[in-house]
């Protein structure tokens, strides 16, 4: 018995150990996540109009004298994946996983991993990856951003893929992120994707003509949505991280309560056992 | 005058909504002006001065470099790398950019990234600090 009490305080010590580290996650989580949402916050306007109006001129569009409005006659897909760069952030970097492989299936893709889970996690499966500078999505900028979208648009024209898609996870609210994939190159596929036909006959003008205007605002468009989908996540990764670190807190105090009830039943047990051991010693005499 | 809504968004948040007389910026081809009832548009931005003309004609001028502008159905939207009002443009910070992209440009020895590096660094120091006279 004494042995058993031995194991349950040994047992109730390293859960409580588990539950301090865990604590302390949530408060780092939750105190990085200010800035984060924060950050996200005042990004999500831009974010937001630069895909409408990408989307509106999609929609209207009927200039393909651009590579980027064309319909790219290459199959292959770039997907840009935005995770976190560790784990302990409950189901966050699973989902969006789930979410590119569900909407990956049977096409012939690459990735341009951001984020260190990413490019583990496409380094094991043997997934080609594009580059993979920016592995850590907490030091990715507005200017690493750009890069990336050169990058991109580099090996657009290049033809090493014909389409683009993005993904990353949207920051709802605290307490709900959802993993997203959309497209956003060629102009083609963002048409289908809103799925507008061009139902009125609204042209729009470039100036000074539509090959010069998409080759200028297409690297900008693609690094506004990489940094979007960057600010988008790591809000999400941390609110993720909060509320799986706070739930572990939660069935650590829960097991420490257990564990404690059945520390006491063994002490009181044995304490029990002695009485009973001493009365029938002091009978015998 | 009639007016029309403009937007005016960038990597740091929606600094302008509301609805405007007249918009005055620099594209890829030369300066150009947006006002009410517009076709549907949509050019490239470059760097220089723009000015918005507000509902009650007062005109506010900023420091506009790279982005896009695009009027769609009468709504006018101006997504800039960055925007800043003449007022919040920091002239010290600016000046010291300059010099700094003067020093590395007449040092030589650059590479040709570096070298589009630092003179758009100088052009965006230059136009700053026009702006903010």
């Amino acid at each position: 018995m004494a042995g058993n009490m031995k194991a349950v305080k040994l047992r109730i010590k390293s859960v409580q150990s588990t539950m301090q580290i865990t604590k302390a996650m949530e408060l780092v989580a939750s105190s990085k996540l200010r800035k984060a949402k924060e950050r996200a916050e005042t990004c999500r306007p831009y974010f937001t109009e630069l895909h409408e109006t990408l989307k509106d001129i999609a929609r209207e569009n009927i200039d393909f004298s651009s590579v980027y409005a064309r319909e790219s006659s290459n199959p292959r897909c770039c997907y840009v994946v935005i995770v976190g760069d560790r784990g302990l952030a409950g189901g966050y970097n699973a989902n969006l996983f789930k979410c590119l492989e569900s909407a990956a299936e049977g096409k012939d893709y690459m990735v341009l991993p951001v984020g260190k889970k990413a490019v583990e996690y496409f380094r094991q499966r043997g997934i080609e990856c594009l580059t993979d500078r920016f592995a850590e999505i907490a030091g990715v900028s507005v200017a690493d951003c750009f890069e990336i979208a050169n990058l991109l648009c580099e090996e657009f024209r290049k033809g090493t893929f014909g389409h683009i898609e993005l993904c990353y996870t949207v920051f709802t609210s605290m307490l709900s992120q959802q993993p997203e994939v959309f497209s956003i190159l060629p102009m083609t596929d963002i048409r289908e994707e809103s799925g507008g036909k061009v139902d009125t006959k609204n042209l729009i003008l470039y100036e000074p003509n539509a090959e010069v205007v998409f080759d200028a605002i297409v690297p900008e468009y693609l690094a506004g949505l990489v940094y979007g989908g960057v600010c988008e996540s790591t809000a999400s990764e941390l609110a993720a991280r909060r509320m799986a670190m706070d739930a572990a807190t939660s069935n650590a105090e829960e097991m420490i309560d257990k564990l404690n009830l059945y520390y006491n039943r063994a002490r009181q047990a044995s304490i029990t056992q002695e009485i009973t051991e001493i009365v029938a010693g002091a009978e015998g005499l | 005058m009639s007016t029309f809504p403009l937007r005016i968004g960038t990597p740091d948040g929606l600094l302008f909504e509301g609805d405007v007389e007249r918009v005055v910026c620099r594209s890829v081809g030369g300066d150009l002006a947006i006002l009410a009832r517009h076709c549907n548009f949509c050019t490239a931005l470059g760097m220089g001065e723009a000015s918005v003309v507000m509902e009650d004609g007062t005109r506010r001028t900023a420091a506009c470099i790279g982005g896009m502008l695009s009027v769609m159905n009468g709504t006018c939207r101006l997504l800039a790398t960055t925007w800043e009002w003449k007022e919040d443009i920091d002239a010290e910070r600016a000046q010291a950019a300059k010099k700094r992209a003067e020093e590395m440009i007449a040092k030589g020895g650059l590479t040709d990234q570096e070298y589009k590096m630092a003179s758009a660094k100088l052009q965006r120091a230059l136009v700053r600090l026009s702006v903010k006279e």
